[in-house]
């Protein structure tokens, strides 16, 4: 696939990153501190820096930096800017609704500081463009706001050995780490799979405390910067967990997975893979690899007898409930489940079944299209049922 | 009393606002202590651990004292600053908003 055009604006590179006249007047809080001064200034001219994302957590990010000299920015987003950003995305303004956020971005980075070179991608970072767009650049600071992104960031800034500045944001919390390995581990050493679509809320469905993007971001210019320098503790091999409520920020540390798929000492995963795919859960994929997730009546009746929150869905026809059916079913024949997907609860477990599989597999295909997400298949159906957990029902 | 802080997702799910405290019978070890959570919040049981293999979900971390106790085995007695209550038990869960 072909990269995504590069916007180029601002000045040539920096040349021989000696700062002018105008630059130390700029910098000069910076260079009087003797851990930045011109050498450390000089190294944040000569930085290059991508953000992945100019939403919530890019618009600190993307001010700070600029204002604090890094001599190229680099920013990806492919949205416009909406109402609902500027509730915290403090890099857009009213006038720029409408708009792109890279153009809206390069606009008001370019007021903050002329000094710097931004180039702006108008794209989606996929498996096909990740490489290339990492690879020019030193640091890459993770913005983005949903996981398939975020597993492809981390791939790609482990395969191209680039330091991946991490930062989250959800309501009130905020998660913020620098992966680098081998110093540290990465994001699949933390978090080795995605949960389960839908069974966390997204910031727009659960809602997002505006200044908290602002609070998370800075923390990630912070690590940037201090990567940049080659000063101070950077965050590798820690996890510094912010609770905005309860004004409490924690630490923890966080290590290598020597089984990590990506980093570890046998990786699997050696290329970028399709993300998409491996965040929409087991559930989906092998559904749509004709695989619908089962589960086996020994292990719903074991569930059932500890009082696990499911609901059973019977899709048979009400001719054959007349004939058995499990205590506590609903029934919902296949044919008029597409027109009652209302009268079940997205949010609960479903398993469904049938006589057999057959019907079944096709309502979880249904559920799982309309939006349910944890659908399971009772294997062999109510047959499977009535030979050996319910020796009562009639088989039929 | 040991304080156990959940994810937020998981808080909404067991309907409780802010920590949760548990006694736990004995030297408790993640797995007691997980199994008492799960009695007092059935509605916890498989989205923590799963359902079937009781391993802990891969998007969920258990930290204390600022360590990481995801990879300890399950009757990995907890530390002490847990088991008096001074320090909470983190279930941390994978976010993404940005």
């Amino acid at each position: 696939m072909k990269q995504p055009a590069p916007d180029h604006t601002g000045p040539d590179a920096p040349s021989g990153r000696d700062l002018s006249t105008q630059e130390v007047a700029r910098y000069s809080r910076h260079l009087v501190l003797p851990e930045v001064a011109m050498e450390g200034q000089k190294r944040l001219k000569a930085a290059r820096v991508l953000l992945i994302g100019a939403g919530g957590l890019g618009s600190p990010l993307g001010l700070y930096l600029a204002a604090a000299g890094v001599g190229h920015l680099g920013i990806v987003d492919f949205d416009v800017v909406e109402l609902s950003n500027l509730q915290r995305q403090v890099l857009h303004g009213t006038r720029d609704l409408g708009r792109k956020k890279t153009a809206s971005a390069s606009d008001r980075l370019r007021d903050m500081n002329p000094e710097i070179e931004i180039t702006t991608y108008e794209a989606q970072v996929t498996s096909a463009n990740a490489l290339d767009l990492i690879r020019p650049y030193d640091i890459v600071i993770d913005g983005t706001d949903n996981f398939p992104t975020r597993y492809l960031v981390n791939d790609a800034c482990v395969l191209l050995g680039k330091p991946n500045v991490y930062g989250s944001i959800f309501r009130f919390h905020g998660q913020v780490s620098v992966f680098s390995p081998p110093a540290g581990p990465c994001y699949r050493c933390l978090y080795p799979e995605p949960p389960p679509p839908e069974s966390v809320p997204s910031c727009a469905e659960a809602g997002v405390l505006g200044v908290l993007p602002g609070v998370i971001g800075s923390l990630q210019a912070t690590e940037a910067i201090k990567l940049i320098l080659g000063k101070g503790d950077p965050l590798i091999g820690r996890l510094l967990l912010y609770d905005a409520l309860e004004m409490q920020f924690r630490e923890v540390k966080i290590h290598r997975d020597p089984h990590c798929p990506v980093c570890g000492e046998s990786p699997s995963i050696t290329k970028l893979i399709d993300y998409e795919e491996f965040c929409a859960g087991p559930a989906k994929a092998r559904a749509t690899a004709g695989m619908p997730a089962e589960i086996t009546v020994e292990e719903l009746k074991a569930r059932l007898d500890r009082g696990d929150d499911v609901d059973i869905l019977d899709v048979r026809n009400a001719e054959e409930w007349i004939l058995c059916h499990i205590d506590g079913a609903t029934l919902i024949p296949l044919t008029e489940l597409p027109a009652r997907f209302k009268e079940l609860d997205a949010g609960r477990e479903i398993v469904v079944h049938c006589k057999t599989g057959v019907r079944s597999a096709k309502a979880m295909t249904l559920l799982l299209g309309a939006g349910f997400r944890n659908v399971k298949v009772l294997r062999g159906g109510i047959t499977a049922w009535a030979q050996k957990i319910d020796r009562t029902l009639s088989g039929y | 009393m040991i304080r156990v802080v959940l994810p937020y997702h998981l808080r909404t799910l067991a309907r409780v606002d802010g920590e949760v405290q548990l006694a736990v019978e004995g030297a408790p070890s993640l797995r007691s202590l997980l199994d008492a959570l799960e009695e007092r919040y059935p509605m916890l049981r498989g989205t923590i651990r799963d359902h079937g293999t009781l391993n802990r979900r891969p998007f969920l971390r258990y930290f204390a004292c600022a360590e990481d106790l995801s990879l300890e085995p399950p009757d990995s007695l907890l530390p002490a600053a847990v088991t008096s209550g001074a320090e909470p038990f983190l279930i941390v869960g994978s976010i993404a908003g940005g």
